[in-house]
């Protein structure tokens, strides 16, 4: 079994001045892994993201306890701007991610190789290929500021996939997105999954992240109230429903029908597995 | 949108004419050079030969559309307004020749010629240094402007501050027109007094504030997690060097600031006008 690339040991942390936002955590992400983090609002998610790049404690400060390892560097002795090559974070709102220096697309996925004093000629060489990653080929000398809101957040996933980070950490990248927003990021991060990039993703499309999670971590209230593969958890409907959170429409459907009508059917979490399962059950092909 | 805004909102898409090409420090040379001779004369046809040739030059680069909008929104009112307070007899200490009279509501006024030299001479400095720092600032890619200012050793931070304040007034512009139509649709008045008007302000101003705090904390840990405070040399795309063309606009520079130096030396400080220092 490999070594994971992220191992986060008792964590727990509290703001300057306030309660506890997370409670001893516990996980491990091994390379080419998609980690989903899951919870009602409020359960410290964003925060478990931040602790992963070093911005928590080292940009808020706080009370911080307990171990996070990212790529062999442990968080608390390295600096946010050593732990940006290592950890690639987007965050929700597209538009805020913006460095403010960029009038382009190009130079603004630019941006963080030239803060890190990558050579030219590899700077060159990596935005094109960031560029690519996304699927904004064309948009390249359009300024950041006039994209739709997907596009906007694709930049966002280029900027940090052009340093090329051991982890990519997503926190809620489609929340403040249209449909169509959704739908395009959605097809860069399952893309990026099914190449084997390590992904850490908060998110509330759960129906969607079921697709491509490996291993999903269900927070509550700072506290870890599920972890395991992404069926083991996302299965658990009673569990899920209290504490308001939304499983698959299809899981919570056929965990209906087995409780209510005592169907035996097996527990799909996504619609192509629900599919598969219902025609057999229908005895239609 | 206001021309102010749009102007912050230069497009990627630029001319390539020789004063793009310029090297940014000359052209930031020039603002200086152009502002400092036209504050040293007091000679409104001198200030708007400055003028002209800087709005030419602006004209050849395609930037003088947000130039011209700009003067006229900041300058015209000014002129006018400033002539009529300077020029006409209220009592200022050094207008003493008058060159005519106009009649205003029935009354005969009568038009000084220092009050008028200095209502027409101040706006037109003004605004040579408003179109020399624009066309500087709209003529200057902004890698190659980030480049030139960090080549003038401007720490890093400082640039940002500048370049980014460009980038965010606008989207700070439209964060307020959001939040007036948020407010308006709680019930807001818009048609009331100034005093009620004044206290309206304060609805916008303090969700704008705190929206703009925010923002500006997202910015600050997105930057960071972008490597903005690593402690490397950073890599510029743009080396700033100076070129055949560069050194011949500092030629054009050094030969006319001769000839002025000998213009007053010669003739004065109003070589054209004759205008008398107004407070001589």
């Amino acid at each position: 079994m490999s070594e994971p690339i992220i191992k986060v040991e008792r964590l727990a942390y509290s703001y300057p001045r306030k309660e506890l936002v997370l409670y001893d955590i516990n996980f491990e992400v091994n390379k080419g892994e998609v980690l989903g983090i899951i919870g009602p609002n409020g359960a410290g998610k964003s925060t478990l993201c931040k602790a992963l790049n070093g911005l928590v404690p080292h940009f808020y400060g706080g009370k911080y306890g307990g171990r996070v390892v990212v790529a062999g560097m442990e968080v608390l002795e390295h600096t946010v701007a050593e732990l940006s090559t290592k950890v690639g974070i987007v965050f929700q709102d597209p538009e805020e991610q913006m460095s403010g220096l960029a009038l382009t697309v190009w130079e603004e996925v630019a941006f963080g190789l030239m803060m890190l004093g990558f050579p030219k000629e590899e700077i060159v060489r990596r935005v094109d290929e960031a560029i690519k990653q996304v699927g904004l080929e064309g948009f390249e000398k359009r300024s950041p500021f006039e994209l739709s809101g997907g596009q906007q957040q694709r930049l966002a996933i280029a900027t940090v996939l052009a340093v090329k980070p051991d982890v990519l950490v997503l926190d809620e990248p489609t929340a403040q997105l249209d449909p169509i927003g959704k739908f395009e990021v959605f097809s860069v991060i399952k893309r990026l999954a099914a190449e084997g990039s390590t992904i850490v993703v908060v998110e509330h499309e759960i129906e969607e992240l079921a697709t491509f999670a490996d291993n999903i971590l269900l927070l509550d209230q700072g506290r870890v109230k599920a972890y395991g593969p992404a069926r083991d958890v996302l299965t658990q409907v009673e569990k899920l429903k209290s504490l308001g959170v939304d499983p698959p429409s299809v899981t919570e459907l056929t965990y209906l029908l087995n409780k209510e009508l005592g169907a035996n059917l097996e527990v799909p979490i996504t619609l192509d597995e629900a599919i598969k399962i219902y025609a057999e059950a229908l005895g239609v092909s | 949108m206001s021309a102010g805004i749009s102007l912050l909102k230069r497009t990627a898409v630029e001319a390539n004419t020789i004063f793009q090409r310029l090297d940014g420090r000359v052209k930031f040379l020039y603002f200086i050079w152009a502002t400092v001779l036209v504050y040293i004369f007091y000679d409104p046809y001198l200030t708007l030969a400055f003028l002209i040739v800087t709005l030419a030059m602006a004209a050849y680069a395609k930037v003088f559309k947000p130039i011209a909008m700009t003067l006229l929104i900041i300058i015209v009112p000014w002129i006018i307004l400033g002539v009529l307070i300077l020029a006409l007899p209220f009592g200022f200490p050094w207008n003493k020749t008058v060159i005519g009279y106009i009649n205003v509501l029935g009354y005969r006024l009568p038009v000084y010629l220092e009050g008028l030299g200095w209502g027409i001479t101040w706006p037109l400095r003004i605004s040579v240094a408003i179109s020399s720092a624009l066309f500087f600032y709209l003529t200057t890619n902004q890698a190659k402007l980030v480049a030139t200012l960090f080549k003038m050793k401007v720490p890093f931070k400082a640039i940002y501050m500048i370049i980014a304040t460009f980038q965010f007034i606008p989207l700070l512009f439209d964060e307020a027109n959001t939040i007036i139509q948020a407010q308006i649709s709680r019930g807001l008045k818009t048609d009331v007094g100034v005093l009620q008007r004044i206290k309206n302000y304060l609805a916008v101003v303090i969700p704008l504030t705190i929206s703009a705090l925010n923002k500006v904390q997202t910015r600050a840990i997105t930057l960071e997690s972008r490597g903005f405070s690593a402690p490397v040399k950073k890599t510029f795309l743009y080396e700033a060097r100076l070129t055949a063309a560069d050194w011949a606009f500092l030629g054009i520079m050094a030969a006319v600031t001769v000839f002025l130096a000998w213009v007053y030396v010669t003739i004065g400080y109003s070589p054209v006008a004759h205008l008398q220092w107004i407070w001589a």
